[in-house]
């Protein structure tokens, strides 16, 4: 299985090959995937070193200077740490650079909180003009990299960095920002990221209870309200499900809708609550999940309940 | 577009371009004014006097010069000029901050004749940074320069992009460091002492010179042959200069950061505005 870096650097390097106004600026952040970027289109290759405030400043003024930056580093780091600069001289000047971050959730599963990626979407969410694209698949992450040199805005590209089986034919159209990928009747569930992974398979382990739910894959923010209540007309009850700190992530984007629409709809959210601290744990991913509010088990006992209720 | 005019005609200039800050915010009753005359002659060596290439009536044109106010709350200076010189009607100068007026305290970038959107500090120089970047791979040869305030020079990613263009040869970038020793609430030095800012720019891979901030023939002794990129160097200027020059009761004064004057003080400040200048006459 490809890596979603991997699929999104080798596309950028073809379009980069082509393009001479397409710059990747760097703050110390390699990949394998990478190297022939670095070797073969130096030119167009710039490192900041560890500065990731300089790296969101040099990408503005090299796009403000007719150029197409790319800025990548690592989630929190290119996120939370420049996050002025993504607000001011990104998003209040409407400035169409792509920030790539790799790293989503709990990915860099033993490196600790400092490399976790779990209040990115809240930060960026609440940003003007800027449009986030949390892949769940190596296809998707591929097109975003000819995707985002489409937008005339500033966009977030959020990569997971470990592999998840392909979701998505290449060619697929992107841009409604959300998918069905599992027909249900009354009950959804809705997922990001890695995260529509383990919606697929819990949905499966469902039906044994005798349920039918469908799974909607959002992965981009805002979420295009029209279209979600397009696609979950029908349900009486949603279960969002994100690797990602509750307050403001795909949950609360969820519920706005639901409020500010009128929807009516039962609404469940599974994500993480670190209001006593960050992940200080260990022991892999499914580990850290299971702290923190997705263990499966619990999630399917949740959904079953509640379902039954209604 | 060139405007070279005579050392006397710069400084009636600048005696007319710190009056109608001093009208605007008076008005507005709000506006950083001390820290708009800091740079006065600065700003008006580079507009009016033939360095900066800029077209009003073009002001997107892709050949001008980008000049970065770093230190947005100085805006109050350059919004008086970019109108003097046509970006746009002078008549925006009398709304400022108001409801149906263009712009507020702190730059915007949507004026015309403004390049970036500035007020907080720290942003102006790496954004330079990225368009004397982009101006050298594309082969293009205008000039990026970036006004800074000394002040600023506390935040750290002013030295993340002084590094990144040391370290880039970026001779095609100017920054001209507004050195008025004061920032918002107290004197640089006494509080955090920024030292010799010479030392520490060159020390970043920068070409260093120096000058008397409102001082004409200085200005243009220093900005000499920033249009030549022999240079293998950015070119840092460190401009000594008075926070609040030209009204004495204003200068030097903490209070006066982000105070306009009013009443009794507007009376005082014009008065002293007009016995320091040879030939103005009041706007209003």
């Amino acid at each position: 299985m490809k890596t979603q870096r991997d699929a999104f650097f080798e596309s950028l390097y073809d379009i980069a090959f082509q393009d001479k106004d397409v710059v990747l600026v760097s703050a110390d952040m390699g990949a394998p995937s990478l190297d022939r970027f670095r070797r073969d289109l130096a030119h167009q290759y710039v490192d900041v070193g560890i500065a990731e405030q300089q790296a969101i400043l040099v990408a503005t003024g090299l796009s403000l200077g007719g150029m197409k930056a790319f800025v990548y580093g690592i989630g929190p780091f290119v996120t939370y740490r420049c996050y002025e600069q993504i607000r001011l001289d990104l998003g209040a000047m409407n400035v169409p650079v792509t920030i790539v971050g790799v790293g989503a959730g709990m990915s860099y599963e033993e490196s600790g909180p400092t490399h976790h990626t779990t209040e990115d979407i809240s930060c960026l969410r609440a940003l003007p003009n800027i449009s986030i694209t949390n892949c769940s698949d190596s296809v998707m992450a591929s097109a975003m990299a000819a995707n985002s040199l489409g937008l005339d805005h500033p966009s977030y590209v959020r990569l997971d960095r470990q592999a998840f089986p392909v979701l998505y034919r290449p060619g697929h159209d992107f841009s409604g920002g959300l998918e069905v990928l599992r027909q249900g009747d009354s009950l959804f569930l809705v997922a990001t990221g890695n995260t529509v992974h383990d919606a697929l398979a819990l949905a499966g382990e469902l039906e044994a209870h005798g349920l039918r739910p469908g799974v909607i894959d959002v992965y981009r923010f805002p979420i295009n309200p029209e279209l979600f209540r397009e696609k979950t007309k029908g349900a009486k009850i949603l279960f969002t499900m994100e690797e990602h700190t509750l307050p403001g992530g795909l949950g609360s984007a969820v519920a706005e809708i639901i409020a500010d629409y009128g929807l009516g709809l039962r609404l469940k959210r599974f994500g993480c609550d670190f209001s006593r601290g960050l992940c200080y744990e260990y022991g892999g991913r499914r580990r850290l999940q299971e702290l923190h509010g997705l263990n499966p088990r619990i999630m399917s006992q949740t959904i079953v309940d509640m379902t039954r209720s209604l | 577009m060139d405007m070279a005019g005579s050392g006397a005609d710069l400084e009636a200039k600048a005696h007319e371009i710190r009056k109608m800050t001093l009208e605007m915010c008076a008005r507005a009753g709000t506006g950083h004014v001390t820290s708009g005359f800091s740079c006065t002659e600065v700003l008006v060596a580079l507009y009016y006097g033939g360095i900066l290439r800029i077209d009003p009536k073009n002001p997107n044109r892709s050949d001008r010069d980008r000049f970065i106010l770093s230190k947005g709350h100085a805006s109050v200076c350059l919004y008086p000029i970019l109108a003097d010189l046509g970006f746009f009607p002078r008549s925006e100068l009398d709304r400022f901050c108001s409801a149906d007026g263009m712009f507020g305290v702190h730059l915007q970038h949507q004026v015309p004749g403004v390049e970036t959107t500035s007020g907080s500090l720290g942003h102006g120089l790496g954004i330079a940074t990225g368009l004397a970047l982009a101006a050298r791979k594309r082969r293009e040869n205008h000039l990026v320069v970036a006004l800074l305030g000394d002040g600023e020079c506390y935040s750290g990613p002013i030295w993340e992009a002084a590094l990144f263009a040391g370290g880039n040869r970026l001779s095609n970038l100017t920054a001209i460091i507004d050195r008025n020793c004061m920032s918002a609430t107290n004197f640089t030095e006494p509080t955090l002492p920024l030292g010799s800012l010479e030392d520490k720019w060159r020390a970043f891979g920068w070409e260093t010179r120096r000058m008397n901030g409102h001082d004409f023939p200085e200005i243009f002794q220093a900005l000499a042959g920033i249009r030549s990129f022999r240079r293998s160097a950015p070119l840092a200027i460190i401009a000594e200069t008075v926070k609040g020059k030209g009204i004495e009761f204003m200068s030097n004064h903490c209070l006066w950061h982000a105070r306009a004057p009013k009443d009794q003080e507007l009376e005082r400040a014009r008065m002293e505005l007009n016995e320091g200048g040879d030939s103005y006459e009041d706007p209003a």
